[in-house]
């Protein structure tokens, strides 16, 4: 897989991959009456891209919201970076989230601000670092993700697909160590979607992050999953790699494959060889 | 012959009506009491957020371009055309008694004392107040709010603190700024229609009007700025769902402010006169 743009700075010191950086120890969440999670574990290792598969409203982006405190369980441990971040404040939840970036399923721009405004936006509240510097990065960031030049644009003058490049942009200003992506081809054509998918391969690679894609796109799971979580009525079903779903995983995974037109066990369909 | 014991369904649908209107009281009150509790804890995070760090200059010189400067046409011309109405009818009532001379002093003790804090603060509430719920009910529904809390950012300090400062700050400004135009506005009339005199109408004026008038009034308008902000600011955070919630959302802060600001005028009336 080719790299989007290329950066001119140096690659960042290694961080040590294979350990423990996201756990979810028997994590409960009920909304209206109903257990949307069911007693999740998951263990999510450094360094890895991990997607969370299932239908359309069975808790993927609400598991992806306990990573970074949006969403509190209701019962159950969620460890980020070692720590538990159960029923900390909006202000102790601070230093995680400062290392944990996430890409909301529209992108979340701010309206009111242009392009370099909203990616410098983070940088600004979080560090002292001059204008020029700021600027700096801005550009990086969007070199990075193959929209260099588009500072003085407007959110609303934006596609779909560089909104999301955008705000992929906004989200490794501050270099976090993990990336969650809400939906992150939903909505696009099957070109951006590619794209979409192969920077986020890219910059798990260039800036050893880890990633958890929360998708029910099989496609883009194929291509950036070292792992797929497979979430059906409140518990994991399935978590494995892409090719073990792919050869044929529990029946209501097959199930799930069959019915977004990839049937498993056919080899027929397999996951992409990554870095190519 | 006595009469057959009713049996205890028969009890039981006879009170169901009781029964719903008792859950449905109860279900209210609580909404209510959760609603007012919230409304709290935000007002509560928001004042300790206006003196404590971070600070955002810029976006408050912004907010009180937008809520304040933006504000002053509407304002204004609502206490022009009120001054203007005042001196009319205070002519027609007081013409029989030979009164036209008192219109100076109804005229400006009307507006400084209440018609002109009142007035200006409803306006405000309507026009700020809406904007400021449909504004961050849109970054709410698109998520933005959420984004800046990712980012370890506190919509509340970023957001609510300075629409909060600016809008106190902003309402004592319209409100003197509305309350010259009223009289000026009364005044007007006094000359043309009335075939008074600038200097009757200003000096019945000065006569009357006394500094504590003026400060009750203005003192007023800072509390119906902290209500206008904070529920504009707590409805808008609150939406969920799509853009049918901001638009209900927008209409609840409409209505829920003007009543909290004539209930609290009322309270504040009676404070100020106790003073």
């Amino acid at each position: 897989m080719s790299h989007v743009a290329s950066a001119s700075e140096p690659s960042p010191a290694p961080r040590p991959r294979g350990e423990t950086i996201v756990a979810f120890e028997n994590v409960w969440k009920r909304y209206a009456g109903k257990d949307v999670l069911a007693g999740v574990s998951l263990k999510i290792e450094r360094g890895e891209v991990l997607c969370i598969l299932g239908p359309s409203g069975t808790g993927k982006s609400v598991t992806l919201r306990h990573i970074n405190g949006l969403t509190q369980p209701d019962d159950g441990d969620v460890r980020v970076f070692g720590e538990s971040i159960v029923g900390l404040s909006e202000e102790a939840l601070s230093p995680t989230r400062r290392r944990v970036a996430m890409l909301f399923q529209g992108g979340a721009l701010f309206d009111s601000m242009n392009v370099e405004q909203n990616i410098a936006f983070p940088v600004v509240e979080h560090s002292e670092r001059p204008p020029e510097e700021v600027a700096a990065i801005v550009a990086e960031k969007l070199t990075m993700v193959g929209l260099p030049g588009i500072q003085r644009k407007m959110p609303s003058e934006l596609s779909g697909g560089m909104r999301k490049r955008v705000a992929l942009a906004r989200s490794i200003a501050l270099e976090p160590e993990i990336i969650l992506y809400d939906e992150p081809t939903t909505g696009l054509d099957p070109i951006s979607s590619e794209k979409i998918a192969q920077l986020i391969v890219d910059l798990n690679v260039r800036l050893q992050t880890t990633s958890v894609v929360v998708t029910h796109d099989i496609v883009t799971a194929r291509t950036v999953a070292d792992r797929v979580a497979f979430l059906h009525q409140g518990r994991f079903q399935f978590v494995g790699a892409f090719d073990e779903a792919a050869r044929g995983g529990p029946p209501i995974l097959q199930d799930y494959f069959r019915a977004m037109g990839f049937p498993c066990g056919t080899g027929a369909f397999q996951a992409a060889p990554k870095g190519e | 012959m006595t009469q057959p014991q009713p049996s205890a369904t028969a009890i039981f649908y006879r009170n169901l009506r009781w029964l719903k209107f008792v859950d449905r009281f109860g279900r209210k009150g609580s909404q209510t009491l959760e609603y007012l509790g919230g409304l709290s804890e935000l007002l509560g995070q928001a004042v300790v957020g206006c003196f404590t760090r971070p600070m955002y200059p810029t976006e408050i010189l912004n907010q009180m371009d937008e809520i304040g400067v933006k504000s002053v046409s509407i304002t204004g011309i609502t206490a022009l055309f009120t001054g203007m109405v005042l001196a009319l009818q205070t002519a027609y009532s007081l013409e029989a008694f030979g009164g036209k001379m008192f219109i100076g002093r109804v005229v400006s003790l009307s507006l400084v004392r209440e018609l002109g804090p009142v007035l200006t603060a409803l306006m405000v509430g309507g026009r700020v107040g809406s904007g400021i719920t449909a504004e961050l009910g849109s970054m709410t529904v698109t998520e933005q709010v959420d984004a800046l809390r990712a980012m370890a950012i506190s919509p509340v300090r970023r957001l609510v603190v300075p629409r909060l400062i600016a809008t106190v700050l902003m309402m004592p400004v319209l409100t003197a700024i509305a309350d010259l135009l009223g009289i000026l506005g009364g005044m007007g009339i006094a000359i043309l229609e009335l075939q008074m005199t600038a200097q009757d109408y200003l000096t019945s004026i000065w006569q009357q009007l006394q500094i504590s008038d003026i400060g009750s009034g203005l003192a007023k308008t800072f509390f119906f700025g902290l209500e206008i902000a904070a529920i504009g600011c707590y409805n808008g955070l609150q939406v969920q769902g799509g853009a049918a919630s901001v638009g209900r959302a927008t209409t609840r802060t409409v209505v829920f402010a003007s009543i909290c600001i004539l209930v609290s005028d009322f309270f504040l009336t009676k404070l100020f006169l106790a003073l």
